[in-house]
């Protein structure tokens, strides 16, 4: 009975690969200035959101201004010429809408949700941002306040919570991408006004800016706001800096242990990836669901449940434009010691790299990547940043639809190939996580 | 190419609009506020019952199923916690399937389907619907209620209590619930180790028999399906489900404080109060008030440009956050207002938010400030019906709490006429400044005599229940009479003093894990042991013989400095109150306190180096009940047994920042006197 439900199924996958993922209709533009847009239209809902999204991350930082990227996305909530001092978030609230922005280490995100009528005012404000921000002493010093107490809050009084820096920090010797977005706060402190002038114009300008309007809109009239508050913008300095550093492969193992405010042990596990737009990364992306992803996948029903060596185990790709890293963690069961199961969590992996993935495993993942990827649009929010996210880093706003197709181009083979090429013993970071009671008194 | 044209096009357009001329001075105008269509779902009853709603939406091609139990709230009583339990119990497997081939069956075709007290949700592609459908209505039908996996889930909710026993916004919670509502109303109760331990699976499988029936059952299905399909799979489905007669519930209604009062809970790490101002309300979905309430709060401070916030965070800086509420609900609600703000200016900020409050009753609201209300509560309606499901929940709050059928088609047109004078009546009526409970989760002795201003203050305990004051009423003890009873309780000084060795093991379970301690005495020699090993492995030993102390742990040996030596030695005799006065220890009475229900002297033992350990011994029956030590942590005695005439507490439960749970040992014997050699303290 089983097996049947079980061809059959193969069956659906092989006859209708395409039917699950509907396709998101859009249209998009650049100005003269070279601000890309798009545009997604769906009138279901009369919402809308306005996003746009920097080309600057923490890579793009000067070495000694670590952080900068980051502080900008505080930053340009100050204000502008015409939209006074911590007006920005009252203005859009009071609106009924709602907003956010997130740095990485290759973007900068900023969105706003608001009723479909209030669209022009969120180009108006976004336009601003872009023209004119208000970057002066009094908002800088505000903000190095209000990074201080986010990094204090989200990186040092959290357990586990330096592990991205601390990875990251092991995991690159060359690229910028071995500091972590919320960089340094020395840095910010000796930055002087003059250089945050600098970097807003060398990176805030439109030629390095998608926009993007998903949502409740009529195409000419978004297209006729657009051009009326974005084609006045300068365009910016050409070059703007892109790091070309090639990460060198390592060739053996980083292993380190780091004493934290925490009651449980943990043992983290770092490999280097391809460029988020290889082929390979839909591997990568499968394996790690493969390993982590749900109830029954490999490593929480072996490590978790059966052997309960492990409170929780988890697999994340961070995938980044020049290549990111493959972060895997484990924290431990009582009385368990971090090197027992980072022992256990070894033998999967070889497990993985000798006898790949059974059948019925993998037809399990193409159906859990499959419903992920439906969900994934499920919101405007969500398609106005999978359309942005396309462009910038898939070169093509189509890969949006393409993605699917992408993953179902993953065999079973190349599971256990990128589990053989990318999971490599030579060439990691290990970290262990060990409560400061257990740190050697000096 | 296409593109190309499409470009040159624009160029056209816009070239031929004065767009360089914007007036970026002022914000541009919104457009004609967007007509906001809701649509009724398709509705359907099945015979046993069950109500069912269609939410169609075809825009992805998947579809959700969830059901939703409508019973009365519950007083679990000495069972408080049960319902936690059951549907993490739902989904531990059923007849035809254990756990784990639930959970690989759910994955395969990476749907989601969870359960809850009165709650399964299930959803998936809409190719696997059929699937899911199976899985969901086994769950529904066939749990199997595994013993072993209550176990599992009790050991965790326990672990789970302990943590928050410590968490200053989870005592706030249990505190203001327990006032607000009362200990003996289903929102006022609070769960406890006891209560966690007396569930059994047939209270699980009792509860689930009564009220998992259809006729007070919805089910919502949302998403690629239309209604003749719907009806189609829910006679497969759901129409076998048999209906029974489920009890009903009736509660008196709790009502606000008649003066104000202050709650204090003093918890001395504190370094942040956590302050909420609250009292009960009833507020309904169908009161007349509802919407003119919800502004009401929205101005007051439901925002982060709300009035609170802009006092307490923007102009005086005390806090991160300062936000207000007020609930709706079939039974009761509350209103509630509060930050966590830094401990020196606890008092201040109570003053703030009371002034707060006062103000919007005498003063009123501005248009202004109704206006940017409105706007944001009709844009998270706008926003809220983005997620297909909200259609289905709407239409089930009308069957549920009989509301007009049109009650969310007109709620934004309800929204927009609010006027100033709606708000202040608003606040005029459900308002009490006058009827508040104020409550503080801080340090005590920092903040308790500041809270006197704001009316009487009450102590209460990390649950929720008053904190026993305790008036010493024997005005002549002393430290000295509370050891010497101790040791009288115990057997007296001649027993006591027999004493010269002793072994005693222990163990203690821990998620699975046994741990086991084996403590060698040797009071007259001066010398002492103690293992612990886990497993039959050693993981600690550690030795104070000659003066000296060392302990040997992961295969490191660490000798003691003379501070930790004398440290240590506190507790390296059999009865350590027997040496107390042999080694110059300071004793000093700090009153009587309340150990777990238990009224407790407590002493306070100095050695020479300064280091300290608080003893506690009962006025009842004179025996030691804790003692807590900065370094070690928490012990407290139970289970007290005479041997060899000497009563010995069979039970310790150890609390440490070392270890992440409560240990519970038991000795599991106790040798008194034996021969011990040299090799026993090597």
């Amino acid at each position: 009975m089983k097996k049947v439900s079980f061809l059959m199924l193969l069956a659906c996958i092989v006859t209708s690969p395409i039917i699950a993922q509907n396709s998101i209709d859009f249209k998009e533009f650049s100005l003269d200035n070279g601000l890309h847009v798009i545009m997604h239209k769906d009138n279901t809902t009369p919402i809308v959101v306005t996003s746009v999204l920097y080309h600057v991350g923490s890579k793009n930082e000067d070495p000694s201004r670590t952080g900068f990227a980051h502080f900008f996305e505080h930053l340009l909530f100050e204000g502008s010429e015409n939209i006074g001092r911590g007006e920005y978030m009252k203005k859009i609230q009071s609106e009924g809408g709602t907003l956010n922005a997130y740095t990485s280490n290759d973007l900068t995100y900023y969105y706003e949700t608001l009723p479909s009528n209030k669209l022009e005012m969120a180009l108006y404000m976004e336009s601003e941002r872009m023209l004119h921000a208000k970057i002066d002493e009094t908002g800088v010093e505000t903000q190095r306040e209000v990074v201080k107490e986010e990094k204090r809050q989200r990186y040092d009084n959290q357990p586990y919570g330096t592990i991205l820096p601390e990875t990251l920090k092991r995991a690159y010797s060359k690229h910028p991408y071995q500091w972590a977005p919320i960089g340094s706060l020395d840095h910010l402190n000796e930055a002087s006004l003059a250089e945050f002038m600098k970097f807003y114009k060398d990176f805030y300008v439109p030629n390095n800016a998608t926009l993007t309007i998903a949502g409740d809109i009529d195409y000419d009239q978004t297209e006729e706001w657009v051009k009326m508050y974005f084609s006045e913008i300068p365009k910016g300095n050409d070059d703007i800096y892109r790091p070309n550093i090639e990460e060198p492969k390592k060739q053996e193992e980083v292993r380190d242990v780091i004493y934290d405010n925490i009651q449980i042990p943990a043992v983290i596990q770092a490999y280097n990836l391809p460029p988020k737009n290889d082929a390979d990364s839909y591997a990568m992306d499968m394996l790690s669901t493969y390993l982590t992803g749900g109830k029954s996948s490999l490593m929480t029903k072996e490590l978790v449940d059966k052997q309960q060596k492990a409170l929780a185990v988890a697999a994340i790709p961070l995938e980044l434009e020049d290549g990111g890293i493959f972060i895997m963690y484990g924290i431990t069961n009582m009385g368990v010691k971090a090197d027992e199961l980072e022992t256990e969590i070894d033998v999967l992996i070889k497990q993985v790299q000798e006898e790949g993935v059974s059948e019925q495993d993998f037809a399990k993942l193409q159906n859990i990547i499959e419903n992920d990827l439906v969900s994934k649009n499920s919101t405007m929010a969500g398609i106005a940043e999978n359309l942005s996210q396309s462009y910038v880093f898939y070169g093509s706003t189509d890969h949006i639809n393409d993605e699917l197709a992408k993953y179902r181009e993953v065999s079973r083979e190349d599971l256990q190939k990128v589990a053989n090429k990318y999971l490599t013993l030579d060439g990691r970071v290990v970290l262990y996580y060990l409560p400061k009671s257990e740190q050697p008194q000096e | 190419m296409k593109k190309i044209v499409l470009y040159i096009c624009l160029c056209m357009v816009i070239s031929s609009l004065s767009y360089a001329q914007v007036d970026r001075s002022k914000y541009p105008e919104p457009g004609p506020a967007p007509k906001i269509e809701l649509n009724d779902p398709a509705t359907f009853t099945l015979k046993n019952g069950l109500k069912v709603f269609v939410v169609e939406n075809h825009k992805l091609p998947r579809v959700a199923f969830s059901l939703v139990i409508d019973r009365d709230p519950l007083l679990e009583e000495d069972k408080a916690g049960m319902t936690g339990f059951v549907g993490e119990m739902l989904m531990a497997g059923t007849t035809n399937r254990t756990k784990d081939q639930l959970d690989e069956e759910v994955d395969f075709i990476g749907a989601s389907l969870s359960a809850g007290s009165t709650s399964i949700f299930a959803s998936s592609l809409k190719k696997h619907q059929g699937k899911v459908l199976d899985l969901m209505s086994d769950v529904l039908y066939n749990p199997a209620f595994p013993e072993s996996e209550l176990d599992k889930l009790k050991k965790q909710a326990i672990t789970g209590l302990a943590a928050s026993k410590d968490d200053p916004n989870a005592i706030s919670g249990r505190l203001t619930s327990a006032l607000d509502f009362g200990k003996d109303h289903p929102y006022g109760e609070t769960e406890s180790e006891e209560t966690l331990e007396n569930v059994s699976v047939e209270d699980i499988r009792s509860y689930y028999q009564t009220y998992y029936k259809p006729n007070i059952a919805y089910l919502a299905i949302v998403g690629d399906i239309d209604k003749a399909e719907a009806k189609k799979v829910v006679e497969k489905y759901f129409s076998k489900w048999e209906k029974g007669e489920v009890p009903e519930m009736k509660y008196d209604t709790p009502t606000p404080p008649t003066e104000n009062k202050v709650a204090l809970v003093d918890r001395s790490a504190s370094v942040q109060s956590v302050i909420d101002i609250t009292y009960p309300l009833e507020m309904r979905l169908s009161s007349e008030d509802y919407l003119s309430t919800r502004v009401l709060n929205y101005i007051i401070g439901g925002g982060s440009s709300s009035r609170l916030f802009m006092n307490l965070r923007e102009d005086k800086g005390y806090t991160y956050g300062a936000y207000s509420s007020i609930g709706a609900d079939k039974l009761i609600t509350s209103f509630s207002a509060g930050a966590s703000v830094r401990t020196e200016v606890t008092d201040s900020a109570i003053v703030e938010l009371v002034y707060e409050i006062n103000k919007i009753v005498d003063e009123g609201v501005t248009a202004e400030e109704l206006e940017s209300a409105k706007a944001n509560l009709s844009g998270r309606f706008g926003r809220s019906l983005e997620s297909p499901s909200t259609l289905a929940s709407f239409a089930m709050d009308i069957d549920r709490y009989n509301l007009p059928s049109d009650f969310y088609k007109t709620y934004l047109q309800r929204l927009s006429a609010l006027t100033v004078e709606d708000i202040n009546a608003a606040a005029k009526k459900y308002i009490k400044p006058n009827n508040i409970y104020i409550t503080v989760v801080g340090n005590g002795s920092e903040i308790k005599d500041k809270l006197e201003q704001f009316g009487p203050v009450s102590l209460y305990d990390n649950q929720g229940n008053p904190a026993k004051e305790i008036e010493m009423t024997d005005a002549d003890i002393t430290a000295d009479k509370v050891i010497d009873n101790y040791i009288a309780a115990i057997g007296g000084e001649e027993a006591v003093n027999a004493l010269e060795t002793a072994k005693v093991m222990m163990k203690a379970e821990v998620q699975g894990q046994v741990i086991e301690m084996t403590m060698l005495y040797d009071d007259p020699g001066m010398r002492f042991n103690q293992k612990v090993s886990m497993m039959g492995n050693t993981v600690s030993n550690t030795t104070l013989s000659e003066g000296k102390g060392s302990v040997v742990a992961m295969g490191q040996t660490q000798e003691l400095t003379d501070e930790q030596y004398e440290e240590a030695k506190m507790n390296m005799f059999i009865i350590p109150e027997a040496h107390y006065e042999e080694l110059m220890y300071t004793l000093t009475l700090d009153g009587i306190k309340d150990v777990e229900g238990e009224n407790a002297y407590k002493v306070i033992v100095s050695n020479p180096t300064g280091a300290k350990s608080v003893n506690y011994y009962s006025v009842e029956t004179g025996l030691k009940v804790k003692s807590e030590n900065e370094k070690t942590g928490e012990l407290t005695y139970s289970d007290y047994e005479d041997h060899n005439g000497v009563k010995y507490a069979m039970k310790m439960v150890m609390k440490s920042p070392m270890i992440p749970v409560p240990l519970n040992t038991t000795v599991e014997s106790l040798e008194i006197n034996p021969e011990l050699t040299d090799a026993d303290f090597k």
